[in-house]
């Protein structure tokens, strides 16, 4: 078939169609065409070669200045410290956690590097807040010790107490203020918790117990036992007999859902 | 830093419970609400304009092109929220160049630009040719020339032609549908879908965006209606009106049962986040939730109509009862929309707490951008009521045409 007998067709094709779609599809056809190169001007050449991105902000972004110049770096110098933080609490803690930015001073020793003294600074992971983990030292900074630095008292490199804490609430914050207000508020930690002296110097290798069988809340709360009268005693033998007690009973808060 | 805290400081005090430090500003605002309430409305007036065309619903055909025409005036307008809520508009156009497809957010885009060109724009095109062409066989001056480009040039007014365009409106209409149901699907489906939020996270939140949506378009055709009518002294049809009445009926029927269904659904299954989201509805969202969504948006207008379904009432208080329904269902459908977009981000991600919302009077994110984005449409209205007339005594009648053609 040659040119002019296929113009002739494409010509009767057109010529067949109703005149609002001729115009419509013209307009259509003229977005699209003016779409196309548009598009390609728009677009990065490289858009897309490693994903939904251009790649080149990929160079951009790694030509910004380095600022910070991660742990391995301090170790060069101040191999002791970083030796006392690695055995201490603070070993997940970055250096430059505390220390900010330290790239400029790698380069030039002269540039001093801060290091915070202030009380405010600690309690900013510190503080007691209820949805920090049980475990975690937590303090309330307005009444702990008012006014001293923390470095008074803690070595910020391997973070002990100055002493042995005497109470569970000094890591367990959340539990015993969640304990005083309940039921049982006057029940130690330590009648539930058989807890080895060790658990207080290295808490995760030294677990505290806990009960494990329907006896154990019994000896308090079964019919007949000789708590207090106000103590709430129920007929184990029909009150939720195939489930232990904490699995309803939260034991911190035994009156709530 | 102290300014942040003198910001901060009164919002402290609305806060109840435990709630985290990041979720004391709300991230979505008001302009996330204006959103999908105008959504609904393009949706619902579209839908309304296709009762005529596909299940010919003879009654509502005096609404026909004016549904089409505030379904267009709204659409219009539907993405400058979201443009001013996000910033950077001009960089908008580029969802268009580089489609992500793993962003529902993203695809909007195309399901906008496919609802306006391929869906309103096409059926408006057909539906009007014919007396654009006529009208521009009338006019002089500039708006000769406005009719002719908007019929792109086109002269064909034979019986064939405009018979085709019957058909072409009838095709566009019936892809129209699930077009609409799309577009405003999709609004509750990006809704839906976020997982980690109780509130939203529900396979029905886009079936009930949707049926609120057809609620809140019948309901603002009616009012327009309503309103253009009388100032352009000519009569209500009561007949129209009655059946307006009797789809805006129903179709709250079904929207107050899918959402009572969602709220039985809730409470039977009654997972960890009831506690909060009953201390949310009881409280913080008691008003808007409860008096004005339920009660004044819902449970009043139901009541109204039914009423004039059930006894024979004189047309005068019809009208009445039927323009005070439908404006108490728009102020239901947005509080509606404050309730879902508002109310899923008062409750902390602890399921422990609640914050509070502080609504800005001036500014992007403001009351007053909000109040002038939901002017606008009615603006673009008027002017196409000016260059698209609907009335009936605008249109042309079958007939010999005036013109050669």
């Amino acid at each position: 078939m040659d040119v002019f007998e296929l113009l002739k067709r494409i010509r009767l094709f057109w010529s067949r169609i109703p005149e609002q779609v001729q115009r419509l599809s013209l307009l259509a056809v003229f977005f699209i065409v003016l779409f196309i190169p548009v598009r390609n001007l728009l677009v990065p050449k490289d858009f897309g070669k490693y994903g939904h991105y251009r790649p080149s902000a990929l160079e951009e972004a790694a030509a910004q200045e380095i600022t910070y110049a991660g742990h391995e770096a301090c170790y060069e110098c101040h191999d002791d410290v970083v030796d006392t933080k690695y055995h201490g609490y603070h070993k997940t803690v970055a250096c430059e956690t505390c220390h900010g930015p330290a790239a400029a001073h790698t380069e030039d020793p002269d540039v001093e590097l801060p290091a915070p003294r202030e009380r405010g600074y600690c309690p900013l992971c510190h503080e007691y807040l209820a949805s920090r983990p049980t475990g975690f030292p937590q303090i309330v900074s307005a009444s702990h010790n008012p006014l001293k630095p923390c470095i008074a008292c803690h070595n910020p490199h391997d973070p002990v107490p100055p002493h042995t804490p005497a109470e569970c609430e000094a890591c367990h914050a959340a539990i015993a203020r969640t304990k005083a207000v309940s039921h049982h508020v006057y029940v130690p930690c330590v009648r539930c918790h058989e807890t080895p002296e060790e658990h207080k110097v290295s808490p995760r290798q030294h677990r505290p117990s806990k009960p494990a069988t329907r006896e154990f809340c019994a000896a308090c709360h079964a019919e007949g036992a000789t708590t207090e009268l106000e103590t709430r005693k129920v007929d184990l033998a029909t009150h939720g007999e195939r489930y232990t007690c904490w699995q309803c009973h939260y034991p911190h808060l035994p009156g709530s859902r | 830093m102290e300014s942040v805290v003198e910001h901060l400081l009164p919002r402290l005090k609305e806060i109840t419970g435990f709630i985290y430090p990041n979720e004391i500003e709300l991230h979505w605002s008001i302009l996330v609400v204006v959103y999908p309430y105008i959504t609904g409305l393009v949706a619902g007036a579209f839908i309304l304009a296709s009762l005529v065309k596909v299940f010919k619903v003879k009654e509502v055909q005096p609404t026909y092109r004016l549904s089409l025409l505030t379904a267009l005036a709204f659409l219009l307008v539907a993405p400058l929220p979201l443009l001013a809520h996000l910033g950077h508009p001009e960089k908008s156009f580029e969802i268009f160049l580089t489609p992500n497809k793993q962003s529902a957010m993203a695809m909007f885009g195309f399901v906008y630009a496919w609802y306006l060109m391929a869906v309103l724009l096409l059926e408006i095109w057909f539906d009007y040719r014919r007396d654009i062409i006529l009208w521009a066989q009338e006019e002089t001056g500039p708006r000769k020339w406005l009719h002719k480009v908007l019929s792109l040039f086109s002269s064909d007014i034979s019986e064939r032609a405009v018979r085709f365009d019957r058909k072409a409106v009838q095709a566009v209409t019936i892809i129209g549908i699930p077009s609409a149901f799309l577009l405003h699907g999709y609004v509750g489906f990006i809704f839906g879908s976020v997982k980690a939020n109780p509130w939203w996270s529900s396979v029905l939140m886009p079936i009930v965006f949707l049926f609120s949506a057809i609620v809140s378009g019948i309901a603002l055709v009616l009012l327009i209606y309503m309103i253009a009518t009388p100032m352009r002294s000519k009569q209500i049809d009561m007949d129209c009106l009655d059946k307006l009445a009797g789809f805006l009926f129903y179709a709250m029927i079904v929207d107050f049962s899918l959402e009572t269904l969602d709220f039985i659904h809730r409470i039977y299954e009654s997972e960890e986040s009831i506690e909060i989201l009953s201390e949310l509805v009881s409280g913080k969202l008691f008003v808007s939730l409860v008096v004005i969504q339920l009660l004044i948006g819902m449970i009043v207008p139901l009541v109204a109509i039914a009423l004039v379904k059930l006894f024979r009432t004189p047309a005068e208080l019809r009208r009445l009862l039927y323009f005070v329904s439908a404006l108490l269902v728009q102020v239901g459908i947005f509080s509606t929309r404050w309730n879902v977009v508002i109310g899923g981000q008062l409750f902390s991600k602890s399921l422990r707490g609640l914050t509070a919302y502080k609504m800005s009077i001036v500014g992007v994110e403001g009351l007053l951008v909000s109040i002038a984005i939901l002017v606008l449409p009615f603006l673009i209205l008027l002017a196409l009521f000016k260059i698209l007339p609907p009335w009936k005594e605008a249109r042309h009648e079958f007939g010999p045409p005036t013109g050669s053609g």
